[in-house]
């Protein structure tokens, strides 16, 4: 039977960082994975991430996937492909499926990494063709190059719903509406934003009453819900698609974990069904490691460091790393794994209504009602200053784990500190040079330059832009406010773009002056 | 939910009972809630008895969906419920691969 240091199941993020880390320490390293492609869902993910600079950040999510594929190519790690694992046995054997037979193998140490599948809803016509998940509608449009529709109604405002929506209007579709049964925004408030601005409206607290259709959706009639999930009568609408998009959620798929005998517990915290896994990602069994969304969904970012805590514990238990070695490789992975885990989306937070930032400033309320910050609201944040002459205006208003912005500066003008999730804050000493790495470093494209006073009645936005066919300079359109609705006429005086902008371009708009800090989005005259 | 004397009441139609939860068996709501009536108190249970999770997806789909249904009829939250047991082939696979091990060369 072939014997392997340490088997990884799933080639996704977790499962890829282990093997990486593993492979560092000189074990004989094999992957498998079902699907065709490795990578898991990072291929999908067209969008920059969020975190840290070291652990990442403002890089697109296939990019990552494809450094670590081949980071592991080079340490020798096997990556299997179209290999299914079937059973996972007692002594770590493994039965997986290649080709047309099945293969037994033994590990030393296993990785669990299968993540997780997309939950469902059920609704009167759920089963049409046309419903699918925000996962599938991803792999058909970034995989495969298939529009999943054409007018598109996307369910649940997560970040994996947010993410989508935008993705699909980036692909050419239309998204008629976001609905969502919760009372608020459940995703970053800068993904929000940047779907509600391109004009996308947010129905919170509503819920998909039934699909219409005979042999594929014509349509959804969505309803408002009270405090206790009952629809109130009088409150539906009704919108022609013909795609219902469901991101309603992520299970792990830790079946297998359950298969070996691992102790498992179902808690809602970590959504579902999953491993107990020690500070290691070991669980009871010895030898048997679960990292990333199997043993509780949380970001791709998080994944990749339990990733590398398994690999490096694995290494340590087979001998392959000493203790002291290992301890101080701990140290740190934990203390970035840490940094991720807060502010207000840290997985102890899920469901509380926090009503302050940790600077004290209060929520936009509007933003987690309707997707977007109002504009009475926006002042408040540390982000937003003013001054003559251009200068960045960052509308970041959550706490979330993240800080590109603050090394894209080159004049040092934004200051996150060492806190993380600190709001970026703007230092009004320093001159801008109006470069626009700040605008695109920022994951969540909420960083603008504006130049309130050109001197001729008007003032200048540059905003980041990541739509095709792009504006020429000289073009006239219509500049959107920050909910997607027309505030003005606007002329693009400048499109600009730059290795170092990795795809998102600079798209400076010139609007008459009093629209300075309302005109955030820009619709080129011939769409829609 | 090992309590069987637990009373659960009378199975009460509702109007969406006709909606499938299952897909690949094509089980719908009110099958399910009626088979918790039956005395299907435990997911495993509800799997022999209905084949819901037995088709193609293995459950990944309708897994949570059926839980839902069960924990709400049995008046308990769904994490109460344990999952119905993990079992190889994990995927689904043709018996004729299943039955071919691979012949080893030493």
């Amino acid at each position: 039977m072939k014997r392997y240091d340490m088997i990884v199941v799933g080639a996704g993020p977790a499962g890829l960082c282990a093997a990486i880390e593993a492979a560092k320490c000189g074990m004989h390293v094999v992957v498998y994975d079902e699907n065709a492609k490795p990578g898991g869902q990072l291929f999908k993910q067209i969008h920059k991430f969020f975190g840290s600079k070291e652990h990442k950040a403002k890089i697109r999510g296939f990019k990552i996937g494809e450094e670590l594929l081949e980071e592991a190519d080079a340490l020798g790690v096997e990556v299997v492909l179209n290999a299914v694992v079937i059973g996972l046995f007692p002594e770590k054997e493994i039965t997986v499926k290649i080709e047309e037979h099945v293969e037994h193998v033994k590990g030393d140490t296993i990785l669990i990494a299968t993540g997780a599948s997309e939950n469902m809803v059920t609704f009167p016509g759920w089963t049409l063709p046309g419903v699918i998940g925000a996962g599938a509608a991803q792999t058909m449009m970034n995989l495969h190059g298939i529009l999943p529709g054409k007018r598109v109604l996307m369910l649940g405002s997560g970040n994996v719903g947010l993410v989508v929506s935008f993705q699909l209007m980036q692909a050419g579709c239309e998204v008629v509406a976001l609905a969502d049964a919760a009372p608020r925004v459940g995703g970053y408030g800068v993904h929000a934003a940047k779907v509600a601005r391109c004009g996308v409206p947010f129905y919170l607290s509503h819920t998909i009453l039934c699909a219409e259709g005979d042999d594929h959706v014509t349509g959804v009639t969505i309803g408002e819900v009270d405090k206790n999930w009952q629809v109130i009568k009088g409150t539906e609408k009704y919108f022609e698609v013909d795609t219902i998009c469901l991101a309603v959620g992520l299970s792990p798929m830790s079946k297998l974990c359950d298969m070996a005998g691992c102790d498992m517990e179902d808690n809602p915290a970590k959504a579902g069904f999953v491993p107990i896994v020690n500070e290691y990602g070991e669980t009871s069994i010895p030898g048997i490691y679960a990292a990333g969304d199997v043993s509780g969904i949380e970001e791709a970012s998080s994944a990749m460091i339990e990733g590398r805590i398994a690999g490096i514990a694995a290494a340590v238990r087979m001998g392959f790393l000493t203790k002291e070695a290992g301890d101080a490789e701990f140290k740190k992975q934990k203390t970035a794994l840490e940094g991720l885990r807060q502010g207000m989306f840290a997985p102890g937070m899920r469901g509380k209504a926090i009503t302050q930032t940790e600077e004290g400033v209060a929520i936009s309320k509007n933003l987690l009602e309707h997707g977007f910050v109002a504009e009475e609201e926006i002042e408040r944040f540390p982000g937003v200053t003013h001054r003559k002459g251009i200068h960045p205006v960052i509308e970041c208003t959550q706490n979330i784990p993240c800080n590109p912005c603050q090394d894209a500066c080159p004049k040092h003008c934004i200051k996150i500190g060492s806190k993380i999730t600190a709001l970026p804050a703007v230092d009004p000493e320093v001159s801008c040079s109006g470069c626009g790495m700040c605008v695109a470093s920022c994951s969540g494209q909420a960083i603008f330059l504006v130049d309130e006073d050109c001197g001729d009645g008007t003032a200048q936005i540059t905003m980041p832009y990541e739509f095709l066919p792009l504006p020429q300079e000289g073009e006239k359109g219509i500049a959107l406010s920050r909910s997607g609705e027309k505030v003005c006429e606007a002329q693009v005086v400048g499109v600009r773009s730059a290795k170092a902008f990795d795809h998102t371009r600079l798209l400076t708009i010139k609007v008459a002056k009093e629209y300075a800090m309302k005109a955030r989005f820009f619709r080129r005259e011939d769409a829609r | 939910m090992n309590d069987r004397n637990r009373k659960i009441g009378e199975y009460i139609p509702a109007p969406d009972d006709d909606v499938i939860v299952c897909r690949c068996e094509e089980i719908t709501k009110g099958e399910i809630r009626r088979a918790v009536h039956d005395g299907m108190f435990t997911l495993t249970e509800i799997r022999r008895y209905l084949r819901t999770g037995m088709g193609l997806c293995q459950g990944q789909t309708c897994t949570r969906l059926v839980k839902g249904i069960v924990a709400r009829e049995l008046g308990i939250r769904p994490n109460e419920l344990r999952e119905a047991t993990g079992r190889a082939p994990m995927r689904p696979i043709e018996m004729c691969i299943l039955a071919k091990d691979k012949e080893e060369k030493e």
